[in-house]
């Protein structure tokens, strides 16, 4: 992945981390971006698990907490592709 | 198995369609992404207890399956922001030392005060109930790190013989100048900047350079942060049930991977670091 690939699933994950913690609707739309953006890197299973779990019961506390683990989890990974030391 | 994951009821997340088994091999991979050193006691730093005004819970009985399911031999716990009336929390201190009481050598109490509302008197009863460290929140309390009531709360916790573990997260104000003015003032605290002090990391990260018992935790913290800060001023935290352990431990492997932490550095940031900051020696 290239230092540009990994600002991209950087900067969707960071939004999508946001749009979560503010139970904003736009979440579900950024975390399907930033799944495409990371596709067959270890973050974009987690943001493809994520997002179909938003997709599936935006409304429950639970999932959204799940998710928002995931999205985590994922721009974690992403940073760590940038910075030099992927998983 | 345990019925928690990632921080959750498994059973509501199932009831609400998610693959729980897939969800689990991701927790299991997360938990495994921290080479943990051999015989390290991993504690974590920052966890809520009690159920905040914004509607997270999470009671002591969930906290430990928690541990229990990350491997977790211990953690530091506070009240959520559930004040009494008038902004007293000693009411929700005292149910947090009821906790560490019924789990023994699993969760270490800290108590809570809105500086500006009884603080030393409060820090006194919780001190005498078996407290071991304070939790100040200058945003949810609405007060100045370098205000007069915190100068005051934070020089008796350095009486106690006490850590103060700050939220230093999200919030608008400069925190590197607050803290600095209180360190100043207080310059043996130990002093636990939590969220890797992401609400003003370089600032921060500045004046802690100053003072050696500044540290930060890990908790909801940024990878680019965390890396750039000495492993022996860092510690695990978790955040909650803000956060939770499978990202919480994602995370210190990522760092470590990332700033290149040995196993030592690794050994003190999991437990070793937070037990010495507590007078406990490094006993993780």
């Amino acid at each position: 992945m290239s230092t540009a690939d990994g600002l991209r699933v950087v900067t969707l994950a960071a939004q999508a981390e946001m749009a979560l913690v503010r139970r904003d609707q736009v979440a579900g739309p950024l975390l399907a971006q930033a799944a495409r953006a990371a596709d067959g890197t270890p973050a974009g299973r987690l943001l493809r698990e994520a997002s179909a779990m938003v997709r599936g019961a935006p409304e429950r506390e639970a999932v959204r907490q799940a998710a928002l683990s995931l999205c985590r989890m994922a721009l974690q990974d992403a940073h760590a592709q940038v910075l030099g030391a992927a998983s | 198995m345990s019925g928690r994951l990632l921080g959750q009821d498994a059973a509501v997340l199932g009831a609400a369609g998610v693959e729980v088994g897939t969800l689990r091999d991701i927790e299991q991979w997360a938990f495994r992404s921290v080479s943990r050193p051999a015989g390290a006691r991993v504690v974590d730093a920052h966890c809520h207890l009690g159920v905040d005004r914004d509607g997270h819970a999470l009671s002591a009985d969930d906290l430990v399956a928690d541990l229990d399911a990350a491997g977790i031999a211990a953690a530091v716990a506070f009240p959520a922001d559930e004040p009494g009336p008038g902004g007293d929390f000693s009411q929700a201190n005292q149910r947090v030392l009821d906790a560490a009481a019924a789990h023994a050598d699993r969760i270490i109490p800290f108590c809570r005060v809105d500086p500006a509302v009884g603080a030393e008197r409060a820090m006194d009863r919780a001190h005498a109930g078996g407290a071991r460290g304070l939790k100040l929140h200058p945003v949810a309390q609405r007060f100045a790190p370098e205000s007069d009531a915190c100068v005051h709360a934070v020089r008796h916790a350095a009486d106690l013989g006490w850590p103060v573990l700050f939220h230093a997260g999200f919030g608008a104000r400069p925190l590197g100048p607050a803290f600095a003015a209180l360190l100043e003032q207080v310059p043996t605290a130990r002093v636990i900047l939590a969220h890797g002090g992401r609400g003003d990391h370089r600032s921060l990260a500045a004046v802690a350079a100053r003072y050696p018992h500044v540290v930060f935790d890990t908790s909801i913290a940024a990878l680019p942060d965390l890396a750039t800060i000495p492993p022996e001023r860092v510690v695990f935290g978790s955040d909650r049930p803000y956060g939770d352990h499978a990202q919480a431990l994602h995370l210190v492997g990522a760092a470590a991977r990332v700033a290149g932490w040995d196993e030592v550095a690794l050994r003190g940031v999991l437990g070793g670091n937070l037990m010495r900051l507590l007078g406990d020696g490094g006993a993780a």
